[in-house]
């Protein structure tokens, strides 16, 4: 352990904090499974008596603004029998709140003091595990941490609808500690070390629900992402074999060319780097080795959705930036069939994933194929080995891990008061969630790359890199494909949003109701809708009356509480992720130019 | 000139500048006016609609963003004002949400996103190009790079980034969205939409076509081709349109139709060495003149909607009579349009005619001075200079032929007069004519006095009274505008004002009123207008009166024929089966296929030796088949019975006798242990034995070995 031992803590910290939290789960596990039984009282019950007890911030009786949601277990009748439950409740959101904003301070920390080392022991003659701190990793680093403690928040609220809670805290609060070792990573095999942990750890969150499609998805995840990473492994035995010493270093290891040429390897360095590029692209969602994405994501858990497609998958583009920046250096890769092939790849990957989105009704699925896509635009302006390509790449990084971190997180929304997972039934959404809604038409335009939002700034750089990256004819093909698949996202992002502003007057009625009448039926709209619904429609049948359930949800509201009652359904807890995530890809789209410097300036150690 | 400029450096990476000169000024004073005008006729308008938060609120929004597209100084902040224009102009279309109001944003929100999307690519590939996106350095620029060799790529951005102008503007074949759009957005809102929103499509191909592509005569070409063909498409679609918005708006699409040609002139004349100030001062004097005009004839839609809630012109018939302050501003728009000596269209209209005519006769001086084996003088010697370098092919002949260019003078006068046609069909039906339905009649009659609040009057009557001033005062009004607008398209000033009502030039606009007449006379009221039913309260509907008909051939929409199924069917179709497929069988198949082929192959691996084995034993060593003796199992009964015998007696110590059969007897167990231990033992010998054999062999091939090894030493 020899330098900056600051570089440890956020590792271990959030690590530790989630064996405690999994701890804590079979601490309380039995009490809390009889207190249920006791009680008689189910979830959606608790959830509607919810009485604002401790951190419970329901809305209280007759509020008729949708769920009311309270963050302590215990609800009314919980109450009674005992406040043990209660705790436990809090006790767990207090250590998740703590832990994440904990972390998010020690990254803070430690990015304040600058590029530093920590080496932590030696594996063998000549690989060793260690820590550093430099600009990608600092980015990377400060991006998950803060997404990080939204998507926590928001979970807090979201896994009331799901069981085994504390398992996925614990697991979430793993995820963030490896990542965060990843991001810190200091050579190629620490970095591996990371990865495959990562691969690992995440597992419980996509088989959260333990259905068998759960299982299954949560199988095809581990699958893809293992056989990608021995592809992976492949590349790294061979330049390890060829060079020890794959310590990152902006623009590649020094000699690494000298020692290839040496070995008369150049054929064999190329495969290898093709497999690394096929085997890490598997987890951004690279063609070929995609499919994962579409099938784990709808089953996940929506914030586990969300974290999957707005930071997992950039690690798969993280390990290409490491690989191909940092430890090859883009040079050796330039003109080579493996920079054409890639090249393709990416721009097949483009092309086919916002067109399989744009025929895609599920919604979450939807959003995965969307993510396929858009980490491919990343892909491919790193296959571009062009510095402003590479800095479009990274702000893409960023602006799409905002941007679809809270596209995922209205989807949940979406489900957690609806319980619609269909595109074409959300008509009329903007009655009961018109901020959530008008957050999700800003994102909607970002990702599809309208200016002023930050979409637009990574797309030009992108288009620019590639116009004057020398690569012949995708030079002009890849911006084409760029649009194309913008003009498609445009297409399968903005339904919703117009869906849901303009229902249309003769359709009024449709769409959400049925959603509306499942949804009181489960007792998971809560309040507002069941009042609007008890109250009926005279002379209305019960489809219509049920139908007007939700819209009358959101006038319910509206004339109960006065002015301040046209807000959102959404718990604030969930709300203010998605307006903090939407107002960072807007802003960062209007004012992005102390972001686009720190790119820059990584951009200029690396080429 | 006096000039403003404004940075906001860095934001959305490039930084935005914004100016305010001679044309961003006209443009802005009269994007107030407008906003002015129709905002306080929304007052009444809106007044009894719901949400009209959202209505004002994007109102002012695209307020801000148009205004931000007519000061912008360079492309990169035209594209994003534009954009946000675009977008916030949508919920204006959809505002209403009845299913026609849907498809009609449905396609407006297509063909801004398509065309903003191509745009973008123009302009990447023009920033890349050029390395600026100024639109004062792109001229020089441009230049430069056609110099190097770069002119394909210039026509291509130029190409894209017209597309992408076009699309906003209206010129065909993108006007789609205007005729679908304007009917069902409200009033104020179609104004703008038509007036001013189609006008920044205008700037953007004003920059492209005097800036970027100036004195290019092919793209001159181009343009006034794809403005003739704009004008004349939709005047034919105004005629024939029997609702009153569609029909302000498909006049809309012919009258950028007459801007582009203006545009086209300008750029045409360039290419000859000309001064293009008159076709440029024509063009630019259009879209000011238009933008009032359709100011006052959609608030005059406005009015009519207000109040009946109709636009189809057989039931809105007669609703303007006995309303003469409507029928004073609908006239003042209609003259105004119509191009009638006296009001503002007139002006712009003949000067954009006067450059057709200009550059005919430049042609014709060519055309001779070719044939006649001698080099022109002056203007004709640049002629055959540009027409040689423009090209040898059709193209460049065509733009070089009179014939072509007295064609496009009958096009424009033709056009003009079916301008005339459409607006006398609207003016007669609305003022003059009496509806089929005497009791509607009556209605309408009644409502004289209070049809309009002041202030909707205030709003409808100014920008009305401005037309014929416009246009009884070219000299103070139009052409201090034009010049301050000219700068704009790269036009100095004039050498020679235009007499504007000489009688040369009111020859023009007295053919256009003449064929107006009689297109109006023979085609409108003989052909359009027949027998129909006669709908409402009063009728019996068995009553046949004379109305409008809709002649047009339903089946003749370019949308409906082309774009839709093409964009929304068949290329979605397509490229999602294939990538559908790939999706699920490029990786899917080759790991199934693998999977099982590795299954078979591996389970046979796994068994080869044990497959083995059981062939030697099938075969070589067949065991010998031993039977379990019988009566193996003395010793275990004699046992057994022993023990019996010492549990009864142990029971019938403690007094407990119980039949023998109800007892459990320990010998059957101790016989099947007696038999295991016996099998086991044979095993053993048997294996024993086997191993035996197998040491013998071992021992031979050792004892072989040792005596080759031996022999060998």
């Amino acid at each position: 352990m020899e330098g900056n031992r600051l570089l440890i803590l956020p590792v271990l910290f959030p690590v530790l904090a989630g064996i405690l939290v999994l701890s804590l789960k079979s601490f309380r596990g039995g009490r809390s499974r009889s207190q249920g039984e006791d009680s008689g009282v189910g979830p959606a019950a608790s959830r509607g008596e919810g009485s604002g007890t401790g951190l419970a911030a329901s809305q209280g009786e007759g509020s008729g603004c949708g769920p009311a949601v309270s963050l302590g277990e215990g609800s009314g009748t919980g109450q009674v029998h005992g406040a043990g439950l209660l705790a436990g409740r809090e006790v767990l959101a207090g250590v998740v709140v703590t832990a994440l904003a904990g972390t998010l301070a020690l990254v803070l920390a430690v990015l304040a003091r600058g590029e530093s080392r920590l080496f932590l022991w030696q594996l063998t003659g000549n690989t060793a595990l260690e820590f550093g701190v430099d600009g990608v990793g600092r980015l990377f680093a400060l991006l998950t941490s803060a997404v990080w403690l939204l998507v926590g928040l928001y979970s807090l609220v979201y896994m009331t609808h799901e069981k085994d809670e504390h398992r996925f805290f614990g697991f979430f609060l793993i995820v963030l500690g490896v990542l965060l070792a990843l991001d810190f990573s200091a050579n190629l095999i620490t970095f591996y070390l990371c990865y495959e942990m990562m691969t690992l750890t995440s597992l419980p969150l996509v088989l959260h629900e333990r259905t068998k499609e759960a299982v299954m998805a949560g199988l095809k995840y581990l699958f893809y992402s293992v056989a990608g990473a021995f592809l992976a492994l492949f590349g790294i035995f061979f330049l390890t074999t060829v060079q020890g010493n794959l310590a990152f270093t902006p623009g590649g290891v020094p000699g690494l060319a000298e020692a290839v040429a040496a070995n008369g390897a150049e054929s064999l360095f190329l495969a290898a780097m093709f497999c690394m590029l096929v085997g890490f692209g598997t987890k951004a969602g690279m063609f070929p080795l995609h499919g994962w994405l579409p099938t784990a994501h709808p089953v996940a858990p929506a914030p586990a959705s969300a974290l999957l497609s707005g930071v997992i998958t950039k690690c798969g583009v993280l390990a290409i930036v490491r690989v191909v920046c940092f430890v090859t250096g883009p040079d050796l890769l330039r003109g080579t069939w493996v920079q054409q092939g890639w090249i393709f790849l990416t721009l097949a990957t483009v092309f086919m994933g916002s067109m399989l989105a744009y025929r895609e009704p599920v919604l979450k699925k939807r959003l995965a194929y969307s993510t396929v896509s858009q980490v491919s635009y990343v892909l491919f302006g790193l296959s571009l080995l062009e510095p402003g390509a590479f800095v479009g790449a990274l702000a893409h990084v960023v602006f799409h891990s905002l941007v679809k971190n809270a596209l995922f997180l209205i989807a949940g929304a979406v489900i957690f008061y609806t319980g619609l997972t269909r595109v074409e039934d959300m008509r009329g959404l903007g009655r009961i969630m018109p901020v959530t809604l008008a957050c999700h038409t800003l994102v909607s335009l970002t990702l599809v790359g309208i200016p002023p939002t930050s979409g637009f700034i990574s797309k030009w750089y992108l288009a620019q890199g590639a116009l004057s990256s020398g690569t012949g004819a995708w030079e002009y093909v890849g911006p084409a494909v760029l649009l194309v698949s913008a003009l498609l996202t445009a297409g399968y992002l903005l339904p919703l949003a117009i869906d849901g502003f303009f229902p249309g007057t003769a359709a009024q009625g449709h769409g959400p109701a049925a959603g509306a009448a499942a949804v009181s039926g489960h007792g998971l709209s809560g309040a507002g809708g069941m009042d609007a619904s008890g109250h009926g429609l005279p002379g209305a049948d019960g489809t219509a009356a049920s139908g007007h359930g939700l819209s009358r949800a959101g006038e319910t509201a509206a004339s109960g509480h006065g002015p301040a009652a046209r807000a959102d359904v959404l718990h604030p807890l969930m709300l203010v992720p998605v307006v903090v995530l939407t107002a960072g890809a807007v802003l960062m789209g209007c004012f992005p130019v102390p972001f686009l410097a720190v790119l820059e300036a990584i951009a200029g150690q690396v080429f | 000139m006096t000039q403003a400029d404004w940075y906001l450096p860095g934001f959305c990476g490039m930084g935005l500048h914004l100016r305010l000169d001679g044309f961003r000024l006209v443009y802005l004073g009269i994007g107030v006016l407008m906003w002015g005008c129709s905002g306080l006729f929304s007052r009444e308008y809106m007044a009894h609609y719901k949400r009209k938060l959202r209505y004002y609120g994007f109102f002012w929004a695209t307020f801000v963003a148009t205004a931000g597209v007519f000061l912008s100084a360079d492309l990169y902040t035209t594209f994003i004002f534009f954009e946000i224009m675009s977008l916030t102009s949508y919920v204006w279309v959809a505002f209403d949400e009845k299913p026609e109001s849907l498809e009609a944003a449905q396609t407006y929100l297509a063909v801004a996103v398509i065309g903003g999307m191509v745009m973008l690519m123009g302009l990447f590939l023009l920033s890349h190009l050029l390395g600026t996106l100024e639109i004062d350095r792109i001229p020089a620029a441009a230049a430069q790079a056609a110099a190097a060799g770069h002119q394909p790529e210039l026509y291509a951005a130029g190409g894209l980034l017209l597309f992408g102008f076009g699309a906003k503007a209206g010129c065909f074949p993108l006007h789609i969205w205007l005729p679908k759009a304007h009917p069902v957005a409200p009033a104020p809102a179609s104004a703008l939409l038509s007036g001013i929103l189609t006008k920044t499509g205008i700037f953007g191909i004003i920059v492209v076509s005097c800036g970027m592509l100036g004195g290019d005569r092919a793209w001159g070409f181009l343009v006034v081709c794809l403005g003739l063909v704009t004008m004349f498409l939709g005047a034919l679609l105004a005629v024939f349109s029997i609702n009153l918005k569609r029909t302000l708006a498909c006049s809309s699409v012919s009258q950028i139709g007459f801007i582009l040609t203006g545009i086209g002139m300008s750029c045409m004349l360039a290419s000859a060495g000309e001064n293009p100030s008159i076709a440029a001062r024509g063009a630019f004097l259009h879209m000011v003149n238009h933008s009032l005009f359709k100011l006052v004839l959609f608030l005059c839609a406005g009015a009519v909607y207000m109040n009946l809630h109709r636009l189809d012109l057989n039931e809105i018939r007669g609703f303007g009579r006995r309303k003469p302050l409507l029928a004073f501003c609908f006239l003042m728009g209609a003259l105004g349009l119509g191009g009638i000596p006296g009001w503002s269209g007139y002006v712009s209209k003949t000067l954009i005619h006067e450059s057709i005519v200009e550059y005919g006769e430049m042609a014709g001086g060519v055309e001779v001075a070719a044939a006649a084996g001698a080099g022109g003088a002056g203007a004709g010697a640049e002629m055959a200079a540009a027409a040689g370098a423009a090209g040898t092919g059709a193209w460049g002949g065509l733009a070089g032929s009179p014939g072509f260019w007295t064609v496009a003078e009958w096009i424009f006068l033709f056009t003009g007069g079916m301008t005339v046609a459409y607006m006398l069909k609207l003016f007669f039906a609305i003022f003059v004519e009496v509806n089929q339905d005497p009791v509607r009649q009556a209605e309408y009659d009644g409502m004289s006095g209070r049809y309009m609040k002041p202030a909707s009057t205030l709003a409808l009557v100014v920008p009305a009274v401005l037309v014929p001033v416009m246009g009884l005062f070219p000299g103070v009004t139009m052409n201090r505008l034009a010049d301050l607008g000219q700068g704009f398209f790269l036009a100095e000033g004039m050498e020679h004002g235009v007499h504007y009502f000489s009688l040369g030039n009111l020859k023009g606009g007295l053919v256009s009123v003449t064929i107006g007449g009689l297109v109006y006379g023979w085609v409108i009221r003989q052909w359009m207008m027949g027998k129909m039913p006669v709908a409402g309260e009063g009728a019996s509907g068995q009553e046949l009166s004379r109305g409008y008909l809709d002649r047009w051939p339903q089946a003749l929409d370019l949308e409906h024929l082309l774009y839709r199924p093409v964009l929304g069917r068949l290329l979605p179709g397509i490229w999602g089966a294939v990538c559908g497929f790939v999706d699920r069988y490029v990786v899917s198949a080759p790991v199934s296929l693998f999977l099982a082929v590795s299954a078979v192959v591996c389970r046979a691996m796994d068994q080869w030796a044990d497959g083995l084995i059981l062939l030697a034993r099938g075969t070589t060593h067949r065991q010998m088949r031993t039977k379990p003796r019988e009566h193996q199992d003395r010793l275990a009964r004699w046992l057994g019975q022993m023990m019996d015998r010492w549990l009864r007696f142990r029971l019938h110590l403690r007094g407990q006798d119980l039949p023998p059969d109800l007892l459990p007897s320990h010998v059957p167990g101790l016989v099947r242990l007696e038999q295991s231990i016996w099998r086991t033992g044979h095993l053993v010998e048997e294996s024993f034995s086997f191993g035996l054999m197998l040491f013998c062999l071992g021992l031979c091939l050792t004892l072989g070995y040792l005596l080759l090894e031996f022999v060998r030493i």
